[in-house]
């Protein structure tokens, strides 16, 4: 990640920050917009989510923050790609889907726990904006789980595409092969600090008293 | 036009790594941070009813648990008034025991001691090390895991981190499922390469506990404490969950150590403002309240956040510090990756390797760093010589010894088959004769044949239903004609009755001896004091396989 | 007066002030005698003929040969109370007065079964329990376990949680 993109985010931030009363540090104005990439997300809240009765879906937990005031992965993949793939890797093996969105917590063990526990299926898909995602069975204690992707800059699109497939292969009672896990030591000296902020900004849009929240996906 | 100097200091590692700058209101700064409470305590009727500024009314969760438990109150009044300079100036002075610091540090309050270690150079904390260590001999853990979670690799490799010196060895998973065949695994191959090394298994809490339980480790190290309530929360536990966690592992015999760094508050996005190592400070206490011998800390798997911010590194060494000096045993990180420059990870390491610590590295990893899945540590498998070589350099015992490539192949080999002998005999999945074959030259698992992941998570699960413990994996051993390391295993289990390893900093000698800071405490007091390096370890440091005798040539 | 008479002493005044004439101490342990500290330790090492497992078998007495033949079982390499009572105080001696405590709290949960145990973890974990499911396992550990000091501590957590507003929501 460069400087810009790195100056962008932190002024993100500030403005947040400023927004709910904090004081920014002296030299770094905040107010102005930073620049990011457009998503064709169109993410609209529909009331208190329920928990379906399908056995053939999949719910997949939203962050906060995803789709909304950020709209791409640590790495850069538009948040509207990343929906399409694990939509697509779930269709591919014949279940659906639906969204919800947490405000209680930004813990994407939390997040995915929180969709199997309200799936028909008991398993659900938990991502955060920065692109951490979880594959969550109801039964499993909160921070335990079938497959965790902790890496954020790990995870491509094919991951993403691979994912939404074995979570429809555990909802059907099937036993996949976990998607290959990926191991890169040199993420945490580059991305570390930048994860942080991001999960910052996720974390200031949480609101502890607001129900989990059944969602439209739409794409512009 | 660009600036050729600048242009390869551009392209140099170090400039591959994030740096920001302090963003104190988030907490984004390392140590002295200016929304830091100042220290305060007042004490009525043997009750705290101020800490650090805040009245009891307007305690939370952790202040209430830190107040009530991990401060000694007799003198807390007066040692919180006490200069906070002339305390810090106690820690490095070799002429003030350690036992009369401990005094002093463990009345203080988490604000106190966080001023206290914020008036010291990162020298001047190495000299406080020395001397706080609470073991008087230092020791060095390492990581045993890989990409594919083969359990056949994991057993050779840990055999050979045996021989190389390390007295705790830890594993975890890529996927949670297989964490049954990794903990027994790394039990077996450290019990080959030697009698007497402690293994864990760091898994989600709860399946941890129950693999302790069963005897199919020997302790424990992912109990892991935040220093703001909200991040507690997202960690899913409470302090006294956390101290109840404690004693269910001292209820089966089981050693146990917290977890705790700093960076994880701002990491989840919680700071409420305060600095990284004030907000760890109240994690050591929570630790100290909570009965546990020690802690595992040094930033850890968050170190990428401090070491972003100026004197993060600085701040690391004193967190260290401040756990040796509430008289915890520390297991110092230096356990992750944090960047992408050779200077910079050795310098980092530096602050522990020379003064000594319990273990230096709570996870050296033993497997070239693509298969650490703690993702990747400061030190791994293709540095093993460069550290026997600083040993060796500086004269100073880092926990590692030379060893002989033929010495390694044996023990590889025997791990891996003592694990395919264990696996015939529950009735688990197959361990092929190739298997054993290529772990036994492995360096990675780049060079280990797929096994059938299906196939294991479900041989594994059966197994966990079936309700195997460590004695049926001694049992398994001894049919398969290991019975050397079916005594080592059961030595190991014998410990658990005996529970002397539940003392802070114990480890086991290859006869299956406890050294810990009851019977072998730190008594540093300057100049050949302490610790020594005997001459029979010296001449074993200095033997590596690289130097040439002048009667040789 | 030694030690060991002092404690006896003391010990016999207290149970009149609870107004028992006996208590029954379980013969095996030495920690009823008193005076355990860091001169004892390692206690595996230096007494292991006064070391007892939970199931009553003496540490001296354990082999491989033992455990080959089936007569030493997996429940044989549980730690006993009396033997954490001495760690306890092993660690007094050294002022590792919270270490002592954990102890003391282990001892009593040696008694409970490891899935109660696990249960009892996950109930006093965030948002899982009401203020009165957390009085009931502390009800159950006091009269089912004899747990005194572990129940305290959950009704203590239970209270702080109320405060804190960390309670299931009912």
């Amino acid at each position: 990640m460069d400087e810009k993109t790195l100056k962008n985010i932190i002024e993100e931030v500030m403005k947040e920050m400023a927004v709910v009363g904090a004081t920014a540090p002296a030299g770094k104005p905040a107010g102005r917009s930073a620049e990011t990439p457009s998503t064709s997300l169109v993410i609209t809240e529909t009331g208190t989510a329920a928990r379906g009765t399908n056995p053939r879906e999949i719910v997949i937990g939203l962050a906060a923050a995803f789709g909304g005031r950020q709209t791409q992965t640590i790495i850069g993949l538009p948040h509207d790609q990343v929906v399409k793939e694990i939509c697509a890797g779930i269709e591919e093996e014949g279940l659906s889907y639906r969204f919800i969105r947490l405000f209680r917590t930004a813990d994407v063990g939390f997040i995915a726990h929180e969709a199997a526990k309200l799936s028909g299926s008991g398993i659900g898909i938990g991502i955060q904006s920065r692109g951490t995602t979880v594959i969550h069975q109801k039964d499993l204690p909160p921070l335990s789980n079938l497959e965790l992707f902790s890496q954020s800059p790990l995870i491509d699109l094919e991951t993403f595409r691979a994912i939404g497939k074995n979570a429809a292969k555990y909802a059907k009672g099937e036993s996949p092969s976990p998607v290959p896990v990926r191991n890169d030591q040199m993420a945490r000296p580059k991305y570390q600090a930048i994860a942080a902020l991001l999960h910052i900004k996720e974390t200031q849009l949480l609101d502890p008293n607001k129900k989990t929240q059944e969602l439209r996906v739409e794409y512009r | 036009m660009r600036s050729k100097r600048f242009e390869a200091l551009d392209a140099r590692p170090v400039n591959q790594d994030g740096y920001v700058t302090e963003w104190s209101e988030v907490g984004l700064i390392a140590m002295n941070g200016p929304n830091d409470p100042k220290p305060s305590i007042r004490v009525e009727g043997g009750k705290v009813v101020e800490l650090d500024g805040k009245q009891r009314a307007d305690f939370d969760m952790i202040d209430s648990f830190i107040a009530d438990y991990a401060i000694r109150l007799d003198n807390a009044e007066a040692v919180c008034k006490m200069d906070s300079l002339e305390l810090a100036r106690k820690l490095v002075d070799i002429n003030v025991p350690r036992s009369e610091v401990v005094k002093l540090t463990t009345s203080m309050t988490p604000a106190k001691i966080t001023e206290v270690v914020g008036k010291m150079t990162v020298l001047e904390m190495m000299m406080a090390v020395a001397k706080m260590r609470a073991r008087l001999t230092p020791a060095n853990q390492c990581h045993v895991t890989n990409l594919k979670d083969n359990p056949v690799q994991i057993a050779a490799d840990a055999a050979e981190a045996s021989l190389r010196g390390f007295a705790e060895e830890e594993t975890t998973v890529g996927i949670g499922r297989y964490a049954p065949f990794n903990a027994m695994a790394i039990m077996v191959g450290a019990q080959v390469g030697r009698p007497g090394i402690l293994t864990q298994c760091a898994v989600e809490e709860a399946t941890e506990l129950n693999l302790g339980m069963r005897g199919f480790t020997a302790y424990a190290e992912t109990v892991s404490v935040y220093g703001t309530e909200a991040v507690f929360m997202d960690g899913d536990d409470t302090p006294w969950s956390k101290a109840f966690l404690a004693s269910c592992y001292a209820s089966r015999g089981l050693k146990m150590r917290f977890t705790s760094g700093t960076g994880s508050e701002v990491q989840m996005g919680y700071a409420e403002g305060k600095s990284m190592l004030y907000l760890e400070a109240r994690c050591i206490y929570i630790t100290k309240g909570a009965g546990s011998q020690g802690i595992q800390n040094g930033s850890v798997s968050c170190v990428g956040v401090p070491a972003a911010v100026p004197g993060g590194i600085r701040a690391i060494l004193a967190e260290n510090l401040i756990a040796m000096a509430l008289d915890l045993e520390c297991a110092s990180s230096n356990d992750q990756t944090f960047t992408h420059s050779d200077l910079r990870r050795v310098a980092r390491s530096l602050m522990q390797f020379v003064p000594g610590t319990d273990f230096i590295c709570s996870g050296y990893s033993a497997t070239p760093n693509y298969d650490n899945m703690f993702a990747g540590s400061n030190w791994d498998a293709d540095d093993y010589d460069d550290w026997l070589i600083i040993q060796r350099d500086l004269k100073i015992d880092g926990g590692l010894v030379p060893v002989l490539e033929v010495d390694v192949v044996a023990a590889r080999n025997k791990a891996a088959r003592a694990l395919q002998a264990v696996f015939k005999n529950l009735g688990l999945t197959e361990i092929t004769d190739a298997e054993v074959e290529a772990a036994t030259y492995a360096r990675g698992s780049q060079d280990m044949p797929a096994r059938n992941v299906v196939e294991d998570l479900k041989s594994a699960e059966d197994m966990m239903k079936r309700g195997t413990t460590g004695v049926d994996i001694a049992k398994a051993l001894i049919k398969g004609g290991f019975e050397d390391v079916a005594d080592a295993v059961f030595g190991m289990l014998k410990q658990r009755v005996a529970g002397d390893y539940l003392h802070t900093s114990a480890i086991l000698t290859r006869n299956f001896e406890v050294i810990s800071a009851v019977n072998q405490p730190n008594d540093y007091r300057g100049p050949m004091t302490g610790y020594q390096i005997s001459d029979e370890k010296w001449a074993i440091l200095q033997d590596i396989r690289q130097a040439i005798s002048p009667e040789s040539i | 007066m030694d030690q060991e008479q002092l404690i006896r002493q003391i010990m016999a005044e207290v149970m009149a002030n609870l107004g028992k004439d006996s208590v029954a101490f379980q013969k095996k342990s030495p920690a009823a005698g008193g005076a355990i500290g860091k001169d004892q330790y390692p206690l595996g090492e230096k007494m292991p003929e006064k070391v007892f497992s939970a199931t009553g078998k003496k540490l001296s007495d354990f082999s491989l040969d033992k455990l080959k033949s089936g007569e030493l079982t997996a429940e044989d390499f549980r730690i006993a109370p009396e033997t954490l009572e001495m760690q306890a105080q092993v660690a007094e001696s050294v002022d590792r007065d919270s270490l002592a405590r954990n102890m003391r709290r282990a001892a009593e949960l040696i008694a409970v079964p490891d899935d109660q145990l696990l249960s009892i973890y996950n109930s006093l974990r965030p948002y899982r329990s009401t203020k009165a499911e957390l009085y009931g396992i502390a009800d159950e550990l006091e009269t089912k376990y004899k747990c005194k000091v572990n129940a305290a501590f959950i009704r203590e957590a239970a209270d702080v949680y109320e405060k804190r507003g960390r309670l299931k929501a009912e």
